[in-house]
C-alpha cells in the first residue's frame, strides 16, 4: 500500500474563546516521509496531529490525504479514515488492562468486518514478535513494563496495516534507553514498508531521526527543516 | 384473536407473556449487536472495574430480589392457607362471625365461641346426605399445641392413614399431629386455655396417652393433637355425648347427653349435597359456611391491598429503573477514557453504542439473574418463617408472575440502556482521550 501524500491548506483551528491555536497557511508532505513536530508545550503540536488525524475538525482549511480531505468527512467517515488507513500511538499507551498484549495489539478486530478480523491478528501477532513482544502475547498488559507496553500500542497501530503513523510523544514517559529502542523501532518499521510518519515530540533524539522537522510556534510553523 | 387466547393453556399464555415481556429487550439486543463483536471488550470493562460494577449487580439484585421474594411469597401464603382449608368442606357453628369460626375450627386459632347443642349436631348428623359430621372442641392445649376433641373419621378425613401407632379408640387416648411436641408412647394432662393464659392444673387428674401421628396436611392441625370429643367433655367435667354405661367413643351420640362443641365439620356424601346442606342449616340458631369461600372473601378484600401493593411494587420498580439509569450513566464516565481509545483508532460509533449497551446490559442481566435467585431465597427463607409462625404451610417457588415481572424489568432497563449508550457516543472525544 502506497502512503498516500499529505497536503494541508488555510488550516485554522480556535479555541472556543476564539483564540488560534493553529493557522497553516500550507504543508506538503509526500507520501511515505517522516516528520517530527516539535516546539515548545502549547505550540500546537497535538491539535496538530489530531486535526492530521481528525480526531479535531478545524474551523477553516483542508488536511487531504491522498485524494481525501479528512476535515470535510462525517465523523463516522473520519473514524473510519482513521481505521483504514491511520495507526495511531498516544503518549500512555492507553491500553486495556484487562485484556492481553494480543487482545490490545488486535482491538481493531472487534469492530473490524468479520472477513478482517483473523488477518488483523495474525498482524498483531507478527508486529508484536518483531518488537520483541512474541512470546508474551498471552501476558495482560498490566505485567508489562512503560516500554513494552508502548511497543503493543506500536503493534496496535501497526495492526490494521496503514500507511502512515501518527504518534503523539511516544517516549516521553520512557527511559532514554527505551525511548532509542523505541524511536528506532518506529523509525524501521515506517521505512520498510513505505509508511508514511509523523511524529509530536520533545524529544530531540528521536526528532532528528525523521526525514524532515516542523517546529511550531504559537500554532504556527515556525521552522521547517529537512534532514 | 381473543378467542384463540383463551383457547391456549395457562402455562402456554404464560409462557407468551414472558415471551413477549422479553422480546422487546431481547429484539433491541439483536439489533444493538447485529456484525458486532464487542463482548470482549466488555468483559474486559466489567473486570477492570470489577468491585463497582458487582455493587451495582447487587444493587439491581436486591431490588428485583425484593419484587420476587415479595410476589411469591404473597402468592404461597395464599395457596398454603387454602390449601390448609380444602378438608374443611363445611362448618356448621353456632350464630356469629364466620371469619371467627374459621380461624377457630381451620386454622386452630383460639376463641370463644357459643356452641351448637347436642340437639342440634344430632339433627345434622342424621340429616339425609351428611356423609360425616365431626364436632370439633377446642380449648386446651399442651405444650403449646392445641388439644382438640374430634373424632377418628375426622382423622382419618384430615390425614388420610396415620403415619405410626393406631388412632384413639378410648375416651383417655390421642393422636399426635405430624409436628406435635409429644411422640406416640407419651402420657400428657392437657392445660386449659392457651398460651400464657393455660392453667396448667385445670385438668389435674386426667391424662391422655399418644397412641398415632397423623401425616403430615401442611396446615395447623400437623402441630394439635387430637382426642376423643369424649376426653374433651370428660376432663371438663361434662357428660360423655352417650349414656351412661356406654363404653364407647364416636358416633352417633346422645343429643341427651352430649354436652355441645363449638364447631362440626359436614361433609356431604356428594359434594353438590354440601350447598344444600349449607342452605338447610343456614338459619337463625346456626350458621353453615364454606371455610374456602370465606377465604376467597378475605383474598377478594386482601386483593384490593394487593393491587395497591402492586402499583406501589410497581413504582418501586420504575423507581429502581431510574435508579438503574442514573447508575449505569455514572458508570460510563467510568469507562469514557477506553471509549475514547476505541473512537480514536476508528470504531465505528456504532460499535462503540453496542460496546455501552452491552456493558449495561451486562450489569442489568446479571443483576435480574441474581435477584431471580435472591428472590427465590428469600421467599423460601420468609416462607419458613411464616410456616414456623402460623404452622400453613407456605412453599413459596417462583412462578410464571415472577418471571414476568422480571422479564418486564429486563426490556425496560434494557431500552434505558439506549440513553447512556446514546450519550456516551457524544462525550467530547478528545477531553475523554486525555482523562
Amino acid at each position: 500500500m502506497r502512503a498516500p501524500d499529505l497536503r494541508v491548506e488555510g488550516l485554522r483551528v480556535q479555541s472556543r474563546e476564539g483564540r488560534v491555536l493553529l493557522a497553516i497557511d500550507h504543508l506538503a508532505l509526500p507520501g511515505g516521509q517522516s516528520l517530527a513536530l516539535t516546539g515548545a508545550s502549547g505550540a500546537g503540536k497535538s491539535t496538530f496531529l489530531h486535526v492530521l488525524s481528525g480526531l479535531v475538525r478545524p474551523h477553516a482549511g483542508r488536511v487531504i490525504w491522498g485524494e481525501t480531505d479528512i476535515a470535510a468527512l462525517s465523523e463516522d467517515a473520519r473514524a473510519a479514515f482513521r481505521r483504514d488507513r491511520l495507526g495511531l500511538v498516544f503518549q500512555d499507551c492507553h491500553l486495556f488492562e484487562e485484556l492481553s498484549a494480543l487482545g490490545n495489539a488486535a482491538l481493531a478486530s472487534a469492530f473490524a468486518p468479520r472477513a478482517a478480523r483473523a488477518p488483523i491478528r495474525a498482524a498483531a501477532a507478527r508486529w508484536l514478535a518483531g518488537l520483541g513482544l512474541g512470546q508474551a502475547g498471552a501476558r495482560p498488559v498490566d505485567s508489562f513494563s512503560g516500554g513494552e507496553r508502548q511497543r503493543i500500542a506500536v503493534a496496535r497501530a501497526l495492526a490494521g496495516d496503514p500507511p502512515v503513523i501518527l504518534a503523539d510523544e511516544p517516549t516521553a514517559a520512557l527511559d532514554r534507553a527505551n525511548a532509542d529502542a523505541l524511536g528506532a523501532d518506529l523509525v524501521r518499521l515506517a521505512q520498510q514498508d513505505g509508511r508514511g510518519l509523523i511524529v509530536v515530540t520533545h524529544d530531540a533524539g528521536l526528532a532528528v531521526r525523521m526525514t524532515r522537522q516542523l517546529r511550531l510556534a504559537d500554532g504556527r510553523i515556525a521552522e521547517d527543516s529537512h534532514a | 384473536m381473543r378467542d384463540l387466547w383463551m383457547s391456549l393453556p395457562a402455562t402456554a399464555q404464560d409462557a407468551a407473556l414472558a415471551l413477549a415481556l422479553v422480546a422487546p429487550g431481547l429484539l433491541l439486543g439483536l439489533w444493538v449487536m447485529r456484525g458486532l463483536r464487542p463482548l470482549p471488550l466488555v468483559g474486559a470493562m466489567l473486570r477492570r472495574f470489577s468491585w463497582v460494577n458487582g455493587l451495582f449487580v447487587l444493587l439491581i439484585a436486591v431490588s428485583v430480589g425484593l419484587g420476587v421474594g415479595l410476589l411469591a411469597q404473597e402468592r404461597g401464603l395464599r395457596q398454603g392457607s387454602a390449601r390448609a382449608a380444602e378438608k374443611f368442606d363445611l362448618i356448621v357453628a353456632a350464630p356469629g362471625s364466620e371469619v371467627t369460626v374459621m380461624l377457630a375450627s381451620v386454622y386452630l386459632q383460639p376463641s370463644d365461641m357459643a356452641l351448637i347443642t347436642g340437639a342440634q349436631y344430632a339433627e345434622i348428623a342424621a340429616t339425609e346426605g351428611v356423609a360425616l359430621a365431626a364436632p370439633i372442641a377446642f380449648g386446651d392445649s399442651h405444650a403449646g399445641a392445641p388439644v382438640v376433641g374430634t373424632t377418628a373419621d375426622f382423622v382419618t378425613h384430615l390425614a388420610g392413614p396415620l403415619a405410626a401407632g393406631r388412632s384413639f379408640a378410648t375416651a383417655q387416648e390421642a393422636v399426635a399431629g405430624a409436628f406435635a411436641p409429644v411422640d406416640v408412647g407419651d402420657s400428657f394432662t392437657p392445660a386449659h386455655g392457651h398460651g400464657a393464659m393455660a392453667e396448667g392444673d385445670a385438668h389435674a387428674g386426667h391424662a391422655y396417652t399418644v397412641t398415632g401421628r397423623m401425616a403430615a396436611t401442611g396446615s395447623p392441625w400437623d402441630r394439635a393433637i387430637l382426642v376423643p370429643v369424649e376426653g374433651v367433655w370428660e376432663v371438663h367435667g361434662l357428660a360423655s355425648g352417650h349414656a351412661p354405661g356406654t363404653d364407647r367413643i364416636g358416633p352417633p351420640f346422645d343429643a341427651e347427653y352430649m354436652p355441645g362443641t363449638p364447631a362440626v365439620l359436614v361433609r356431604a356424601t356428594e359434594l353438590w349435597g354440601n350447598y344444600a346442606l349449607r342452605s338447610r342449616f343456614t338459619r337463625s340458631d346456626m350458621m353453615a359456611f364454606f371455610p374456602g369461600t370465606v377465604l376467597a372473601q378475605l383474598h377478594g378484600l386482601m386483593r384490593d391491598i394487593r393491587s395497591a401493593m402492586s402499583l406501589m411494587a410497581g413504582l418501586t420498580q420504575v423507581l429502581v429503573a431510574l435508579s438503574v439509569l442514573i447508575g449505569l450513566m455514572i458508570l460510563v464516565r467510568l469507562i469514557a477514557r477506553s471509549l475514547a481509545l476505541l473512537r480514536a483508532i476508528g470504531a465505528p460509533l456504532r460499535f462503540v453504542f453496542a460496546v455501552v449497551w452491552s456493558y449495561c446490559a451486562a450489569l442489568i442481566l446479571s443483576g435480574a439473574a441474581l435477584g431471580l435467585a435472591l428472590g427465590f431465597v428469600a421467599a423460601r427463607g420468609l416462607s419458613a418463617l411464616v410456616t414456623a409462625r402460623t404452622d400453613v404451610l407456605v412453599t413459596a417457588g417462583l412462578g410464571w408472575p415472577e418471571l414476568h415481572l422480571v422479564a418486564g424489568f429486563v426490556s425496560v432497563t434494557l431500552l434505558m440502556a439506549l440513553l447512556p449508550a446514546w450519550l456516551a457516543v457524544r462525550r467530547p472525544l478528545l477531553s475523554d482521550l486525555r482523562t
